[in-house]
Formats: C-alpha cells, structure tokens, sequence
C-alpha cells in the first residue's frame, strides 16, 4: 500500500468536472459526490417502500379476512376525490421532473417555475385530503373504537372499523410524506432562487424529484386499491 | 457524460465512473404524462364495471403500469446505473417475501383450527348478518356508487 | 507489498519526520466532539454510549440474577422495601413490596432485553467500530454523509432518551418483543418505548445507509471488491438488513402505537383482528436484526483471526460472499419464531426447513477460520484470545439454534431457558466477545494507548468462566423444563440456578475489570512516552497504514491499493515486525 503526498487536487483523475461550490472535501470528485448522494437516495427510497409494504400488507389481510366487510366499506370513499388527487399528484410528478430538466440544462427560472408548480399541486392534494377527511369525522367513520358510522345512519356489516384503520393509516402516512416533501420542495426552491443549481450541480433536486416520485408512485397502489378495486 | 478514467500500474480502475446523466426532452415528458392520464382515467372506468375477482388484478396491472412508467422515465431508472435498477427491484422481492410468507401462514391455519376446535372472531363475522331496517340514505359522497358489487 | 523498500522507508522516515496532530486532539472543547462530522470521533461517541447502555443493561440482569438465587421471590421485595419512593422502592412497606415483585421482576429481565438489543448490540459494533474503522479500511478521509452520520448518533441518543424516561414513567413489561394483545393493554410506559425503538430504527437506518454507500462509492483506488477487509463486507452486509428490515420494525412499532392510543384492532382478536400478524409484522425485521447483531462480529473474527495467526485468510471469498448470503436468507426463516403461536402447521414446516438453510453459510465462515489457524503462526495476543473464545462459544450458540430450529424438538424447548441459553450464546458469546476482542485489538490505533496486557489476559479468562458457568447450565435446565421469565421456580433447579448467579457475578466482574483498565490507560499519566507505532500488530489492511492514532483526514495523502488485506509481512524470530 502507498500514499501520494500530493496536493488534493492531484487525488481528481484527468476528465473529471471542476468542483463546484458545494463540493465537499472528502469526495475526490464532483461525479464521486453525486453518485453517492443518488445512490444514497436510493437506498433511502427502498426503506420508504419496506415501510409503507407493511400498511400494504395489512390491507391484504383485511381483505382477505374480510372480503365483503371492504368490498361494502370502500364504497364509502369518494371516488371523485381520489381520482382529482390522482390526476393532481401525477400532474406534479410532470412538473417536478420537468424542475430537474430545468436544472440539467441551467435554466433557473424554470427550476422555479416549476418547483412552485409542484407545490403547489401538493397543496392542492391535501385540500382534497382535507375535504375528505372532514367528511369521514362527520360520518364517524373512524378508525377502531371511535368508529360510529351507524350512529350516522350507515351500516356497513362486519368490522368496519378496521377497513377504516388501514384507511387512515394509509392515507395519513402517505399525507405525511406530502407534507415533508411541501417542506423539502419549499428548501429546494429557495436554493434555486438563490442560484445554486446549474448543471454541474443539481444533485438536491433530482434527490427531491426522486423522493416526490416515490410519493407519487404509492398513491398509484393507493387509489385503486382503497377506493377503486371491488 | 465526460469519460472518466483512472489508471493505476497502468490499468483502468472499476467503477470509478460515478454519474449517468441523461436529460430527456419535453416531449417525452409529455407523452408518459398523456399515457398516465389515460390509464387514471382507463382504471376509474372500470371500476364502475363489474369485473367479479378479476376487478383486483386487472386494478393492479393498471397500477403497475403507470408505476413503471413514472419509474423508467420520470425517476430515469431507464437510463440510470444499473445498480439503481437492480435496489429498486430487489426491494420489491423483499416486499413480496414478506408478503407471500405472511399472507401463506395465514391463510392455510384453518387446518389447525378444525382440529384444536379454535377459532377467530373474524369467522363469526363472515356470515354478515341482516341489515337493520334502517333505510341506508344518501351519504353525500359517494352517492354514484352502486349498492350491489 | 509492490514498492520497493526504500520508497517505504523514505516515507517512514517522512511519516516520523512531521507528525500531525491526531483527530483527537486535532480540535478541542466539548462543541468540537458534540457537533463533530469525523467519523472516528462519532465512533468513539458511540462506543462510549453503547458501553455506558451495556452497563445498565448489566446491572438489570445482575438484579435478576441475584433473585434467582432462591427458589421463592425473596430479593426482589426486599429490594423494593428497602428503596426509597423515589426510586421506584416502597420505602418500607413489605406488603406492598412483596405485591409488585413479580411486576418487577418481568420490567427487569424487559429493561435488560430491550436495551441490550435496542441500545447495545444493535448499533455497538457498527456504530463504533464500524464508523470509525470503514472509512480507514477502504482508504476514505470520511463516510460518504459525515453530517447523516452526526444525525444518526443525535437520533441514537434521542431513542435513548425514550427508553430511559421509560424506565421512570413505570417501566415496561412485555419483554423486548412487545408481543400484542398484552402490549396494547398493560398499564406500563408502552408508548415512550414503542417511540424509543421507533426512533433508535431511524438511528440503525442512517447508519446502514451511510455506510452501503460509503462502500459503493468511497472505496480507495485499487481498492476492488475482492480487496476489502473482510471486516467492510460483513458491514456491508449488516447494512443491506439494516436497510431492507428497519422500516418494517418502523411501521410495527407505528400500528402498534395507534393500536394502543385509537384501539384500531388490527391486532385485537376482540376487535377482529390478529396478534399474530403483529408477530409476523415484528419478527419479518427482529430475525434479519439478530443477524444485525452477529454479522459485525463475524468481520471483526474475521480480521482477528487472520492478523493473530499471521496466515492469509482461508477462502475469502466464501466467507465475504456468505456474509451476503446469511443477510439475504436471513429474510425467510422468521416464522421459527412462531412455532408454537398459532402459525399453521404448513407454514412452520416451510419454515422450519428454510431455517436450516441459515446454517450452510454459518458453517462456511467457521470452517474457513479454523482452516485459517490450522499452520497458522498463532500469537496468543488478548485479541486472539477473544477470537478463540468466540469460535468456541459461537459454535454452541449456532448448533444450539439448529436443535430449535427443528419443529418438533422446539415445541419443547420453546420458551425455556435452553433459548435463553442459546441466545446469549450467540449474542453474549458471539457479538459482544467478538465486540471486546476488536475493542482490543484496534484499541491502540483508536486512542494512541495501550492496556495491561497481563491484566487482559486474566479478565479474558474470567469472562470466558463466568460466561459459560452462567449459561451452559440453562442449556440443562431448559431442556428439564425450567421456563423463562419466572421469578419463582420449584426447588430441584436451584443448584443450577445458584451457580448460573455466580458465574453472571464472575462475568460481572470480568466485565469491570476491562472497562476499569481500559479506562485507566486513558489517564494522562499512563499516556506513552514515545507516540505508539503506526501498526500495533502487523496487520496489513490501510487502518495500519496511516499514523496511530489517525489524523484528522485519515491519511496523509490518497492511499492505492495493489494488494489484499492479508498478504502479511512475515515475522522474524525475535517477534517483531518485518516489513518484508
């Protein structure tokens, strides 16, 4: 084994891109950071989707457990709704991946354009959620013990409670996920206002455009699994 | 993509080629997004046809084929590392380890059920019983849905 | 070793010429270790902390052991009478003492489990030396997220926080498994320690991420694949289950706190749902997590084994690819904790018969270590010593796991002290020696100080004593039906169970004792008086190359690689290293 006593710069093989601002010093070249942080991304996008297969696979069982009980309690979400939301989050999905073509080809008021876009579908997203939660508390269509649909005037035979578990559990953890990516979508745009991105560096947005995508593709399963599929 | 090498005693070292980018034009963007509207808009449809058991799978290919299409092109795994793919997929084996073991256990325990004379609340619940005569009126929401399924 | 002899000496002469500071004394003030991005410094915030948690954990399994000493629950109530109020005592009253006794009992064998698994075994290896040696070994100045890897320990310590307000909101009862439907009923602290082993996931998760990548793309040049210590393709491999198990412990953990607080019933037979899909749920990550906790200690014997006998590894492809398929078959043996829970007869054969699969690349790395000894030059360091220590204690603790992996040899030992045995076998007698023993063997390049060797020596053999003393018996009575998590017990156990408590207070004290040297080699006074050499042992991996202990940045320039971490020097008749 050997070391050479070179300056830090010798360490960048010849080809390589110069460093950009936000280089950090103990990558040896721009590409080697950028990889990282992809492929770190990743990774991370596989423990989203572990995480979220538990809620998947205990909609399942639900279901299999009690196949009228869903078949009769999916009726009861509005379908108008999740397909806006649908239509709504893919639509930000064009956009988000439009943002970080903007940031491959530098054009940074398009970055923007685009970045505001996006959230603001999101928004838009979690005013439907909202809507149809509201409608879901007035029905007492709750989760567990809280479940008093029939008090409403709804009967739905079996153990609602539960479908309405897995509902909120469902939905509720995938709105998290929205409202996180409103957060890091917000931080991305500021960085663009502020000129960050060009196309040696883009890495933040293509990592949140990944992430967004990822939100993105679990609504996909979602939607026609909870209020859909008969 | 500039072609990055590094030498050492004269040969190439693996895997130092850290990035693929690849930038896709507008329109291809535009095309997955007509075809993802259209299959929302295709899976919405059927759903108000009775399809039986078949309505889950056929659900589930729409779905996957509008997962597969934000994949390849709006996550760029089409032209990504490789390694990108190859987590992305095993992730999903993973998934459906976890699946099929759980959903294969408890599935097949009626056996043992029968036998030791146990049994699940759940069994109970099967049969749903009649509904009260309260008239079940309009809720509002979800007033296009049909009452039978 | 390519380069001619005198390309090395010149930079051996250059290395002693112009020594740098070390990491350790290369920024100073308490902020400059809190917020630290060095990966070696957080390595050693780790090791501080899962020692300290080791503690802990071992002062709960002292107090159970010590009521274990006699058949009735005496030590308990008199324990709590004698306690003031204030730390969960009676304050005098016996009645009420002898009332909460067994309450107490179960919160201690709960606390001892939860954070020897949660806070100790999990993130120890990785987390300390795991940090601290990865980058060294692949020749990297950090992991690839230096600032992931300070919010990973934040995290670790926030999860910590929780498990220790559990421990004064009440405790905790269900044993670490926190099997429903008693978890989401009993009147304990479920909720912190639900959110406690939720965020320590996150911790595990970060970590594991951090380092995959660090091995994907901050590998030194050269630095090929079928180059890296072994050490670096057990973590890996630990990483890849850190990775693909936690979110699915994350999201148990989560329902079961809904469960608990909205009473959703998923896993409720009274609410229709199923506890047993809470195990299913719970042990699809707690068995990959147990190889969570033995994979780093395999790389660590790994290095052991190979540096201390001098001899290039035995099959190092078959132990670095076995590691990898351990973490992979790791994912379909957990319903072989289910056996007897209600899971059905089909699945449990399934099972069953997968577990044994987990035992092919096992067998693989110990043959391929006992090959590595065999003509090996084999030096008795106190490392080695551990590493024999765990070859000995492993292979119980494996073969063991093999006899209840069998269904129906199970179905009697289930739930009895054998699995106790067994258990602790392979985390006590696998992880955590192999955990001292790299503790000691890269002590000396982590803190520029060196232990009393026959001071080592003599705590390794207690240790080995008092570890099999304490557990070889419970193998017997287990098999003779002594169930676990009894406080009482009928008298014909108690001179097995008598000497089982001597041999945790022999452990016990072994224990003391390398953490009181260890931590006597830290004073001032005991710092040498010449800077240690580079290479405490002649091992041939990159850790030994840079300066002991290591600058800030690693190494002084961009180390290459041209060789594999085993082709060692060889030694001369005096003992002393040979550089070639």
């Amino acid at each position: 084994m050997s070391t050479d006593h070179e300056s830090p710069k010798a360490h960048r093989p010849e080809g390589a891109h110069e460093p950009h601002a936000f280089f950090a010093h103990h990558f040896n070249t721009p590409d080697q950071q950028a990889g990282a942080a992809k492929l770190g991304m990743w990774v991370f996008l596989s423990t989203e989707i572990l995480m979220f297969s538990g809620l998947f696979l205990a909609y399942f069982i639900v279901r299999m457990f009690y196949p009228d009980m869903v078949l009769a309690a999916h009726e009861h979400l509005n379908k108008t709704a999740g397909g806006i939301n649908t239509v709504v989050l893919i639509t930000s999905s064009v956009t988000m991946a439009l943002a970080v073509r903007a940031a491959q080809v530098g054009n940074t008021p398009a970055i923007k354009r685009n970045l505001l876009l996006t959230i603001m579908f999101a928004g838009v997203f979690m005013v439907v959620k909202y809507f149809e939660y509201t409608a879901k508390f007035e029905h007492g269509m709750l989760p567990g013990k809280y479940y008093t649909a029939f008090e409403h005037g709804y009967y739905i035979p079996g153990n609602p409670h539960i479908f309405f578990a897995v509902y909120f559990c469902m939905t509720g953890l995938h709105g998290i996920h929205v409202l996180v990516g409103i957060g890091v979508l917000t931080w991305v745009y500021i960085r663009a206002s502020k000129g960050h991105f060009g196309p040696n560096y883009y890495t933040p947005v293509e990592n949140v455009g990944l992430y967004w995508h990822l939100v993105d593709l679990i609504w996909i399963f979602l939607f026609p699994l909870l209020y859909l599929v008969r | 993509m500039t072609e990055t090498k590094l030498h050492l005693h004269g040969k190439p070292v693996e895997g130092f080629v850290e990035l693929h980018e690849h930038i896709s034009p507008v329109s291809t963007y535009m095309k997955v997004f007509g075809a993802l509207l259209v299959l929302t808009a295709l899976t919405y449809a059927v759903s108000y046809m009775s399809l039986g058991p078949a309505s889950l799978p056929v659900a589930m290919i729409v779905a996957v084929a509008k997962a597969s299409l934000v994949c390849m092109f709006f996550m760029h795994l089409k032209y990504d590392e490789r390694y990108h793919v190859f987590i992305f997929l095993s992730t999903l084996i993973f998934v459906g380890i976890f699946f099929t073991f759980t959903i294969f256990d408890l599935s097949s325990r009626t056996k043992l059920q029968e036998v030791q004379g146990t049994f699940f609340l759940k069994d109970f619940d099967r049969e749903p019983e009649a509904p009260p005569p309260m008239p079940v009126e309009a809720h509002g929401e979800g007033e296009a849905a049909p009452a039978e399924h | 070793m390519a380069d001619d002899k005198s390309k090395h000496d010149a930079e051996h002469a250059e290395g002693h010429g112009k020594r740098e500071p070390s990491y350790l004394v290369a920024q100073r003030g308490l902020k400059s270790w809190l917020f630290t991005i060095d990966h070696k410094r957080l390595g050693l915030m780790y090791l501080g902390s899962t020692l300290l948690f080791f503690f802990v954990g071992g002062v709960a399994a002292i107090l159970f052991r010590t009521e274990l000493l006699t058949p009735a629950g005496d030590f308990i109530p008199w324990l709590l009478s004698h306690l003031p109020t204030a730390l969960g005592g009676t304050g005098g009253d016996v009645e009420a003492a002898v009332a909460q006794s067994a309450t107490t009992y179960n919160k201690l064998f709960t606390v001892h489990g939860a954070v020897m698994v949660f806070l100790v075994i999990i993130p120890a290896v990785p987390g300390s030396l795991g940090n601290f040696l990865l980058p060294l070994m692949l020749g990297a100045k950090d992991v690839a997220f230096p600032r992931l890897n300070l919010l990973s320990f934040w995290v670790y310590t926030l999860g910590a926080c929780f498990f220790l307000y559990t421990l004064f909101a009440g405790g905790l009862d269900t044993g670490w498994t926190f099997y429903t439907p008693y978890s989401s009923t009993t009147g304990t602290a479920v909720v912190s320690a639900l959110f406690g082993a939720f965020i320590l996931g996150f911790s595990s998760i970060l970590t594991g991420l951090n380092f995959m990548v660090t091995i994907h793309k901050m590998r030194a040049p050269g630095m090929t694949w079928n180059r890296m210590p072994l050490f670096c393709w057990s973590i890996y491999a630990t990483a890849v289950i850190q990775v693909l198990a936690t979110p699915v412990l994350a999201i148990t953990l989560l329902l079961l706190v809904v469960e608990r607080t909205l009473n959703i019933g998923i896993f409720d037979p009274a609410m229709g749902g199923d506890p047993v899909l809470f195990q299913h749920f719970f042990w699809f990550y707690s068995h990959p997590a147990v190889y969570i906790m033995i994979l780093p200690g395999f790389g660590i014997i790994s290095e052991l084994v190979a540096v201390h006998s001098r001899k290039h590894i035995f099959g190092y492809k078959a132990i670095a690819l076995s590691s990898v398929a351990i973490a992979i078959i790791s994912f379909i043996v957990w319903g072989h904790h289910m056996f007897v829970s209600g899971q059905s007869e089909l699945a449990a054969i399934v099972f069953s018969f997968l577990t044994f699969a987990v035992a092919v690349p096992t067998a693989i790395k110990v043959f391929s270590w006992v090959a590595t000894l065999y003509k090996g030059s084999i030096q008795f360091n106190t490392p080695m010593l551990y590493a024999l220590m765990f070859l000995f204690t492993f292979s119980i603790g494996g073969l063991t796991g093999v006899f209840l992996g069998t269904l129906s040899v199970d179905v009697h030992l289930h739930d009895t002290y054998f699995v106790v045995a067994h258990f602790h076998y392979v985390m006590m007698g696998g992880t955590i020696i192999a955990f001292i023993g790299g503790l000691h063997h890269w002590w000396p390049k982590m803190t520029g100080r060196t232990y009393s060797v026959w001071q080592s020596k003599w705590a390794a053999l207690l240790v080995f004593i008092g570890f099999n003393m304490t557990f070889f018996n419970q193998f017997v009575l287990g098999q003779q039906g002594m169930p676990r998590r009894y406080y009482t017990y009928v008298p014909q156990f108690q001179q097995q169970h008598m000497m089982s408590t001597i041999g945790s207070y022999i452990l016990f004290l072994g224990l003391l004792w390398i953490a009181i040297y260890l931590l006597a080699s830290l004073r001032r006074s005991a710092a040498p008086k010449e800077p240690l050499p580079d290479n405490t042992w002649g091992g041939a991996s990159l850790e030994w190359s840079t300066q002991t202990p290591p600058i800030e940045h690693n190494f002084h320039g961009q180390p290459r690689v041209d060789t594999d971490p085993y082709n060692f020097p060889q030694i001369d008749r005096t003992g002393e290293v040979d550089h070639h």
